[in-house]
């Protein structure tokens, strides 16, 4: 039992276990004074995301884009490089795969990876700008990644405004896109999986992109560890001078993580519109983009985590909107209690400083007793 | 009566497992220098850090004037009259030196702090204690030798009796050395005690009255100095004989390895720090630089490894020109660089040793298997450097942060070395660190020559450059003054006249010898 608790893994697991419950606590204490029906509401919070399968569906579409992001943020902030550049390459990657699955007159199966590839070319490009800005100008890379948000998202409407949207239709949104370039369900249309099939497809939204998505995790994880490529991002994000010292060309580096780091935000824009919307509407992220940075930070930018924190992050946010319609709760109390939950998880000083004490202590201790029955005798060289 | 300070039965337990301190007893008579000496890592700041309140002991008891005395931080230990400068200086850069000694206890008329007193208060104790300082000079501009006084100033304005100084001299010119040295004197004359941590054993025996030696985490003994000498306080610290002087065979010069010529660099704030620096490297040959830091040194060792781009000149490496190239190819056409400053270029800290044993080599099989780099050849290469060059670490997965300063620059020195460099560029390699880690690194330096690498050697220890060296060059204001074609017929008197520009080569004696 004792070693059970000494496993790093698991007193991590724990703390964030306790992190939440305290969150959850304080989020139900504000709820006691918000609400005529606290317990409903409550309940809806915390059970919502599986109370209807469709809910399911929706929590688990939002956690794929949430873990996309999230892997985009993981790869810049692991170079220690601060890219808020995940919303711009969302958008484009939306775009861009959103009108290759209206236009493109090709089949399913030229024109959905054709949209796929582009979102990540989309995103890679939308990437390296801030990259080479950085590597060759030492433009700060929160300020230029901001700016270039700002463009992407009035490329968007512009060209969703303009060009895309049917000249006669009263709102700001494409038509539907074509059986051809929408994604299939990510279990397959064959005989015995019939029942399966109908359920997923007629309820949720759950496409191959999840399929694409766990690929996306494994290959970044990895880039990051395993590749030499990885092994220069991490010097340059332990110690920039020593990485260039070494060797390692930084400026290329730097531009490379940028433009990877786009790729993944071009991803989660293909699968906001070919696979939840089906369309392309107008405010189509809303910030997901900066979503990624909670997902990323959580997960202490592991790529292997991030699926669990995405997850458990889409979770609240599926959560939330579910209290939002189904009880007298306003959506900026949600937003408290999210904000509470965030911030119990993220107090890194918090719970790890009594956790080293108690480390200590116990280490202490134990080498004490070990070095007391040697007397200790003097060590020759 | 009993002694001022009585450390017993000290024991410190790092929570990494790491025994810093295994049962020390110490004991500081009033009035005395003692210094203190050992290896990186034997123990000696750990000790200092917890008789100044930095650190809590394991177990064991700290008596200070016979009162048993519990120090929960630094301010505990200031109230009982200990204080510690440290190696790093604590100050703001933009106060000016009054301010900075008054810092956080400024005195104050009525609600305002009194910056007149502040000043007085400054000069005063500069007086009393013979700590010459400018007290309003702004703490950015001044150099380090004043700097440091004002550390000690700092603690003296906090009622300090016993003043720990953990390695002062290492950051010190010579002639800084001196005042220093007569300033801790007129300080003992005033009834303070100092405790002196140190690595110089010539240090030791200049100004301490006492010495203690301490060697993994023990005391190995105190004497009075005057009845030690430094071959016996080496052999204590290290457990063995250690070679003081340098045994190497004559030199064989080999073929000419890297020429530079008429190298100039021009600083960012457009000082002029190389003015056309010309010589030759020779397979076989240490050619070791003098001169005061500051003189063109560190530009002249970042501009051949391909750190910084130099306004004008080249260097070559055969018939391939090296200069404003990338420091990968600077290291592709051999050239390994020991960097003057290993927490800033060598090393990151907060990463695994064997993933800092591997920046020069990642790349190329057998670490890297295809597409990936392979883990195991990672953790082999880490053990078999840790093995060969003596790392003290339980394993290679640790952060370099856990290391001791000596076996972080045998991290830097394990993977320089072992990259099979043709030309070696090596910058101030020993600096702060222990006996055992310097004489080790020498030898190594020693051996690369005698194997035939080309080893250009840049120190500030002047006697490092005078027992190595085959060659020495002599650099003042970037420029070269002189070249001794032979080291160990040089006297330090006149290498000292050329480093500091008082004498002068012409262009036409030098000529044939660089």
């Amino acid at each position: 039992m004792r070693k059970f608790f000494s496993n790093p893994a698991v007193r991590e697991g724990l703390r964030v276990l306790i992190a939440v419950s305290s969150a959850l606590l304080l989020g139900f204490i504000v709820t006691l004074f918000v609400s005529e029906d606290p317990l409903g509401a409550y309940k809806a919070f915390l059970l919502g995301p599986v109370s209807k399968f469709n809910r399911f569906g929706d929590w688990i579409e939002e956690s794929i884009t949430l873990i996309f992001v999230g892997l985009s943020v993981a790869i810049a902030f692991k170079a220690n490089l601060f890219s808020m550049g995940t919303e711009g390459q969302l958008l484009l990657g939306a775009l861009v795969s959103g009108s290759i699955a209206l236009f493109v007159p090709l089949p399913a199966i030229l024109r959905i990876p054709l949209a796929i590839i582009a979102a990540m070319v989309a995103g890679f490009i939308w990437g390296w700008i801030p990259g080479y800005l950085k590597a060759y100008l030492d433009a700060n890379e929160i300020v230029s990644t901001l700016m270039l948000n700002a463009i992407a998202l009035k490329l968007y409407d512009y060209f969703l405004i303009f060009h895309i949207k049917p000249p006669d239709a009263g709102y700001n949104s494409s038509d539907f896109f074509p059986k051809e370039g929408t994604l299939m369900s990510f279990i397959p249309n064959l005989p015995f999986l019939k029942g399966v099939y109908t359920l997923f497809s007629d309820k949720t939204n759950i496409t191959i992109m999840l399929y694409i998505l766990i690929i996306a995790v494994i290959a970044a994880y990895y880039l990051i560890y395993r590749t030499p490529f990885g092994y220069k991002l991490r010097m340059i994000g332990a110690n920039i001078k020593f990485a260039r010292y070494g060797g390692i060309n930084t400026k290329r580096t730097i531009i490379l993580v940028f433009a990877i780091s786009g790729i993944f935000g071009g991803l989660a824009g293909a699968h906001l519109t070919m696979g939840i919307h089906t369309k392309l509407i107008a405010n189509i992220s809303v910030g997901m983009g900066f979503e990624g940075i909670v997902v990323s930070i959580l997960a202490r930018n592991n790529p292997l985590l991030i699926p669990f924190t995405g997850l458990a992050y889409g979770y609240l946010r599926a959560g939330a909107n579910v209290m939002e319609r189904a009880s007298d709760m306003s959506r900026e109390m949600v937003f408290v209690i999210q904000a509470l939950i965030i911030l119990f998880v993220t107090a890194e000083r918090f719970l790890p400083t009594i956790q080293k004490r108690i480390e200590m202590r116990k280490e202490n201790n134990t080498h004490m007793e070990k070095l007391a029955p040697s007397d200790g005798g003097s060590h020759e060289v | 009566m009993a002694p001022l300070v009585d450390m017993r039965s000290v024991v410190k337990v790092y929570p990494n497992g790491v025994i810093a301190n295994n049962g020390v007893n110490f004991q500081i008579e009033k009035g005395e220098i003692h210094a203190i000496v050992g290896e990186n890592g034997a123990g000696k700041t750990t000790l200092m850090k917890i008789l100044y309140g930095l650190e809590q002991p394991t177990s064991g008891e700290i008596f200070i004037k016979g009162e048993k005395v519990e120090f929960k931080n630094p301010l505990d230990a200031m109230h009982e009259g200990v204080g510690m400068v440290h190696q790093n200086f604590m100050q703001v850069p933009s106060f000016t030196v009054a301010e900075n000694i008054v810092l956080g206890h400024e005195p104050t008329e009525r609600l305002f702090l009194d910056k007149k007193k502040s000043v007085e208060v400054t000069e005063e104790l500069s007086k009393r204690y013979g700590l010459y300082v400018e007290s309003d000079a702004v703490t950015e501009t001044i150099n380090v030798g004043m700097r440091q006084r004002i550390e000690i100033l700092k603690i003296l304005y906090l009622g300090a009796e016993i003043l720990i100084l953990d390695e002062p001299t290492a950051v010190l010119t010579p002639q800084e050395i001196k005042d220093l040295f007569k300033a801790v004197r007129v300080l003992v004359e005033q009834g303070k005690t100092i405790i002196f941590i140190t690595h110089k054993l010539r240090e030791v025996k200049e100004i301490s009255d006492r010495v203690t030696v301490m060697r993994n985490g023990k005391i190995m003994g105190t004497m009075l100095t005057s009845e030690a000498t430094r071959k016996g306080l080496a052999r204590m610290m290290v457990g063995r004989e250690v070679f003081l002087d340098i045994h190497k065979n004559a030199m064989k010069r080999g073929k000419n390895m890297m020429s530079i010529r008429d190298l100039s660099f021009v600083s960012d704030t457009g000082r002029p720090m190389l003015r056309d620096v010309s010589f030759n490297l020779y397979a076989g040959e240490i050619l070791g630089i003098a001169g005061v830091e500051g003189n063109g040194q560190t530009e002249l060792v970042e501009v051949l490894t391909g750190l910084r781009v130099p306004a004008a000149g080249w260097a070559t490496i055969g018939e391939k020109v090296v200069t404003g190239k990338t420091p990968r190819e600077v290291r592709m056409a051999g050239v390994a660089h020991i960097p003057e400053d290993r927490l800033t270029n060598g090393l990151a800290v907060d990463v695994s040793i064997d993933d800092n044993l591997i920046v020069d080599r990642f790349f190329e099989p057998p670490i890297r298997k295809g597409l990936l780099i392979d883990y195991e050849e990672i953790e082999k290469n880490g053990e078999d450097m840790i093995k060969e060059f003596g790392i003290l670490t339980p394993n290679g997965q640790l952060p370099v942060s856990s290391l001791s300063g000596g076996n972080m620059q045998k991290v830097v020195v394990a993977r320089e070395f072992s990259s099979s460099p043709k030309i070696l560029i090596a910058a101030q390699p020993t600096r702060g660190i222990d006996v055992g880690a310097t004489e080790f690194i020498r030898e190594q330096l020693v051996k690369k020559r005698t194997d035939g690498a080309a080893v250009l050697l840049v120190s500030a220890d002047l006697a490092e450059v005078m027992d190595l060296s085959d060659r020495i060059i002599t650099m003042f204001e970037g420029e070269i003054t002189g070249v001794f074609p032979d080291a160990s017929t040089v006297e330090e008197e006149e290498l000292g006249y050329y480093m500091l520009g008082v004498k002068r080569q012409s262009k036409k004696e030098m000529e044939a010898l660089l």
